[in-house]
């Protein structure tokens, strides 16, 4: 564990932020939520097998900045994706929060994003049928039912305006994806991976397709969102001077941890 | 939730995708027009068919009799039992029609049916297409004063008094100029035909002008019929008979009718297109006229026998078979020229015994009951329901249904497979959207379920719109078919053709109900590959797609 990591833990024990009953309890001195042993990962073009991930061990910690660095064609989002229960490794495991996830059942592998996961992609992914409301609305409308989302509604719509409005966003919520700029999608982004109230967000590459000013904000939006509600974020960029915000650098080079 | 909202997103930004459905709709539509106009011609060609066809029909074959017929009835009504309502004795014999018009002789051949007054009716749909309101409810084979319908135009009693009076005056014309003195009544026809030869038969016709006092007719008495003349040929077969027949019993036809014969309305009548292309009905004979009958006697030796009949009404039954063959007459008169009653024990021999059962009852099963009492080899009867009679065309029109259904729902198959290549485009479309939906945690029936929902809506709309459509055209065929005939001036359907005035229809709501099934069907199993193609998706494939 990084220095850095240890005073982070030890500001949001002071500060007391801590609120959500189903986490790890604080007791534990290294609240690990995420963490792979031995993870192998290739992908197979034709009947050449492309290794990728070569035996990557991580750990990662609550409420800490993990950003993951390397080149491109290093595995870090491949890692990612791995994390985020996306893709299943060779070999390998992979823990969240004291549970092995990579082999669990589709279903609660499914249930782990939509709840425990907030996502966020370089290119933003948002539907383009639907509003900027309905777009961060969307992981509710996948968690509930028909009927149990009719009956929250109105409060998951206020959540999500609420969050429009941290990411300074209220003045778009009925435009379509199309009418918004880069940086206003990657925050619409955001919004939509914070509304279940998730445990760790996982981002690739956010301000990989932002202009400096953009990716400046959207960047600021995250720490201050790291701080505020002490959220575990592990990030993939290959920007250094975005990397220097961490509390925390995994480096990979060639499928490895350097 | 999602999948109904993105469901509904799709439809509302992807308006191509109801281009592959409109193939639908048409299909649909055209199912329904095809299906109802079939079954309406069906539905009404069975009326028509069944007609003056009673349920089951025992039969001697050709010409062939059936001798004791009310001994076959009393086992027919105790092997049919309660399913019988009614029965009825037919003969039916071929026979030829000779009448005059426009003063030649015209020959045609019919099928002359004897019927019962009272009992055919009960078994068959015989009285409906009788074109005299009165025969309507009973038959009498007797010339009726009125009640024609419209379209025969002058006919009835009024027609022949009119016939005879005009006769007679032609008559009297020919007469004169022929030098025949002017006191010397007008000529019995026969008499007259025979004039020529025989211009000193003057006294013969002395007798008929006197039952033209009795017709009461007013203008017919010619000059000297006070004063008959006495002075007989003595070469004149008939003047025994003459002096014994009062002219109250001389046959007058003003005032009398031969045999009472109805005919198939197609017979006695023609359709032709008049220079403005109306259709105009020419009726060569029509109520009130006489016409000549010849037929063969019944026995062994069958011999050619001729019977004069006055026409009392008209058969329609529009379909055009029956009209142009069938003439019937009273059962016990044909039997009665065809010698067909024995005349120590009275009792008569018929063509066929016919079977009338009650609604519901199994038409086939009280045949087959029949044909095992009467089996085929111990007694020469055909045996058969009124279906069996006409089972080639039927069938063949039942086959015709069956194959238009087979190549009109092919057309719904082959929009299945443009709705299919339209889907899998939107699947292949919207790749990353379920990409991030599977990130977002979407299982992968639930991403399955926008495609087949998205699917099924555009097959239900298809489908709804092709019922409503083909309901309108089914509606306003009649009008469609005019609206096309005034565009192109083509005759679509030719009432002539199908003795139909307008184009049957009959909406089966089974019939519709399956084919919305079946077009929903397609649509929902074109979109199953697409939708599971979608659900089988990798994210992280997905995803990188762009």
């Amino acid at each position: 564990m990084s220095e850095a990591a240890q005073t982070r833990l030890r500001q949001t024990n002071k500060t007391g932020r801590r609120n959500k009953g189903s986490r790890a309890p604080l007791s534990v001195n290294f609240p690990k939520i995420l963490s792979v042993s031995n993870l192998h990962k290739s992908y197979y073009k034709g009947r050449m097998e492309v290794p990728v991930l070569k035996g990557i061990d991580a750990q990662l910690f609550e409420g800490e900045f993990t950003a993951i660095v390397g080149q491109s064609g290093s595995g870090k989002s491949t890692l990612l994706h791995l994390l985020g229960t996306l893709d299943a490794p060779d070999q390998g495991e992979i823990w969240f929060q004291d549970r092995r996830v990579d082999n669990l059942p589709a279903r609660q592998q499914e249930r782990i994003r939509n709840r425990d996961f907030g996502m966020i992609f370089q290119f933003y992914h948002l539907l383009p049928e639907l509003t900027t409301v309905e777009n961060v609305l969307v992981p509710r409308m996948v968690q509930d039912n028909f009927f149990q989302y009719m009956r929250n509604k109105k409060k998951y719509l206020d959540r999500a305006k609420e969050l429009l409005d941290t990411v300074g966003l209220s003045h778009r919520l009925n435009h379509r994806p199309n009418q918004l700029s880069g940086g206003e999608m990657q925050r619409t982004a955001i919004a939509r991976a914070l509304i279940s109230e998730p445990t760790v967000l996982l981002a690739d590459e956010p301000t990989g397709n932002l202009d400096g000013d953009s990716g400046g904000e959207v960047m600021e939006t995250l720490l201050n969102l790291q701080r505020t509600e002490s959220l575990t974020i592990v990030m993939v960029t290959h920007d250094n001077a975005i990397a220097e915000k961490a509390d925390r650098i995994i480096r990979l080079v060639d499928g490895k941890v350097e | 939730m999602y999948k109904l909202l993105l469901s509904w997103r799709y439809l509302k930004t992807r308006f191509i995708a109801l281009a592959s459905i409109v193939s639908v709709t048409l299909g649909v539509a055209t199912l329904i027009v095809v299906n109802s106009v079939m079954s309406g011609f069906i539905g009404e060609m069975q009326d028509r068919l069944h007609g003056i066809l009673s349920d089951v029909e025992i039969a001697s074959p050709g010409l062939g009799e059936i001798s004791w017929p009310e001994l076959h009835v009393r086992e027919i009504e105790r092997i049919v039992g309660d399913d019988l309502q009614a029965v009825t004795y037919v003969v039916r014999v071929p026979a030829l029609m000779n009448f005059e018009f426009r003063g030649r002789q015209w020959t045609q051949q019919i099928m002359l049916m004897g019927i019962d007054e009272k009992t055919f009716g009960q078994v068959t749909d015989f009285n409906p297409y009788l074109l005299n309101s009165n025969n309507r409810n009973a038959i009498d084979f007797q010339l009726n004063e009125s009640g024609y319908d419209e379209r025969i135009g002058e006919c009835g009693w009024e027609y022949r008094r009119q016939k005879e009076e005009n006769r007679q005056r032609i008559e009297e014309m020919i007469g004169g100029s022929m030098n025949v003195p002017t006191t010397e009544p007008v000529p019995d026809e026969q008499v007259a035909q025979a004039a020529p030869g025989t211009v000193t038969f003057a006294p013969l016709p002395s007798i008929a002008p006197t039952h033209q006092q009795d017709g009461e007719l007013p203008q017919a008495s010619p000059p000297g019929q006070q004063d008959p003349p006495v002075e007989l040929s003595a070469f004149d077969p008939h003047a025994d008979l003459r002096q014994h027949v009062s002219p109250e019993e001389m046959f007058n036809p003003a005032r009398d009718q031969h045999t009472g014969i109805v005919l198939g309305m197609a017979i006695a009548s023609r359709q032709f297109m008049d220079q403005e292309g109306e259709r105009q009905e020419l009726f060569m004979v029509r109520p009130g006229d006489d016409i000549q009958i010849t037929l063969p006697t019944s026995g062994p030796t069958p011999s050619p026998i001729t019977e004069n009949c006055t026409i009392v009404d008209f058969y329609s039954s529009n379909m055009h078979e029956y009209d142009s063959t069938f003439a019937f007459m009273s059962l016990r008169k044909l039997q009665e020229i065809r010698r067909m009653i024995d005349p120590v024990t009275g009792s008569s021999t018929v063509s066929s015994i016919q079977v009338k059962l009650k609604d519901g009852a199994d038409l086939d099963a009280v045949r087959d009951k029949l044909i095992a009492f009467f089996p085929p080899d111990q007694y020469p009867y055909v045996i058969q329901t009124w279906q069996d009679t006409q089972r080639p065309l039927l069938s063949a029109v039942n086959m015709e249904v069956t194959i238009l259904n087979i190549l009109l729902f092919l057309i719904i198959a082959v929009a299945g497979f443009g709705i299919l290549a339209t889907f899998f485009m939107i699947v292949v479309e919207k790749t990353k959207d379920i990409g991030i939906l599977k990130a977002l945690g979407a299982p992968s029936h639930g991403v399955m379920s926008i495609f087949l929902s998205y699917g099924v809506s555009l097959g239900t709309v298809g489908t709804g719109v092709g019922i409503v459509l083909g309901l309108v055209i089914v509606y306003f065929i009649n009008d469609i078919a005019a609206a096309i005939q005034w565009a192109t001036g083509r005759e679509i359907f030719d009432p002539t053709i199908y003795y139909f005035s307008q184009i049957p229809t009959a909406v089966n709501p089974m019939t519709v109900f399956l084919v919305a099934l079946g077009a929903v069907a397609i649509a929902v199993l074109a979109s199953v590959l697409p939708a599971l193609r979608a659900a089988r998706l990798h994210p992280v494939e997905a995803l990188r797609y762009e």
